[in-house]
């Protein structure tokens, strides 16, 4: 149970942002461009979000699924054993090798490893998808600490900077 | 960890860093700025409270830059 009393009539992720209205707003901005912007895939984005998600076993953050980010319930289903399957594509698993070891091996992650994303997204892509992976990351660390209950939504639309953080 | 830069620098003239590498993608970085500098320049805690905490968060993930 949450330990956080926020805003009435948010999502509890939102109402406990919410305390803090300034940084909340500023949060938003700045989660919501990396998927406004369309600066990579929405389904890579959210494939990343939800193993990052499953790393810190944060049921808050996977409660929350977009539909219209183009990810399937079978790679949802397969995503805990993603290195295994073949339902990702080559660069789906450059993104979430990077994915994997972020959120607890960030000092694991090899040049090789960086060079491959480089070769799949180019520079400022990778720079996107880093800054990306660490959101979701601190997204799970904030659920986390504050206590956020899961509250199971389906977002048609990913994020955006314009309207609720569930 | 890596031993050199991976992210070049963005901006010419300047060195690799963090400013560097996060100008490859402006947009993000003018959002990070501004809610970094909010949370360092406004709010509830007072700053020898947020510099304990961010050193005390860079000693916990062993992150010497």
């Amino acid at each position: 149970m949450t330990w956080l009393k926020g805003a009435e009539g948010r999502a509890p992720f939102d109402a406990a942002l919410g305390l803090r209205p300034e940084l909340r707003e500023l949060y938003a901005a700045f989660y919501g461009k990396l998927w406004d912007d369309d600066l990579l895939p929405a389904s890579l984005l959210e494939l990343c979000r939800l193993r990052v998600a499953q790393l810190h076993d944060c049921e808050s953050e996977l409660a929350v699924r977009h539909t219209e980010a183009g990810v399937s319930d079978e790679q949802v289903a397969a995503l805990a054993d993603w290195p295994g399957s073949d339902l990702f594509s080559e660069q789906e698993r450059a993104a979430l090798t990077l994915a994997e070891k972020m959120p607890w091996q960030h000092h694991d992650l090899t040049d090789e490893e960086y060079a491959e994303l480089n070769g799949h997204f180019g520079e400022s892509g990778v720079v996107a998808l880093t800054i990306g992976v660490a959101l979701f990351d601190a997204n799970c660390r904030l659920r986390l600490a504050f206590g956020t209950e899961p509250a199971p939504v389906e977002a048609p639309a990913p994020a955006s900077s314009e309207g609720p953080i569930y | 960890m890596s031993t050199k830069p991976r992210v070049s620098s963005a901006i010419p003239g300047e060195a690799p860093s963090f400013g560097t590498a996060l100008a490859h993608q402006p947009g993000l970085a003018g959002a990070f700025g501004m809610l970094y500098g909010t949370f360092w320049s406004k709010g509830a805690l007072d700053h020898r409270t947020k510099e304990v905490t961010r050193m005390r968060n860079a000693r916990v993930t062993d992150c010497g830059y």
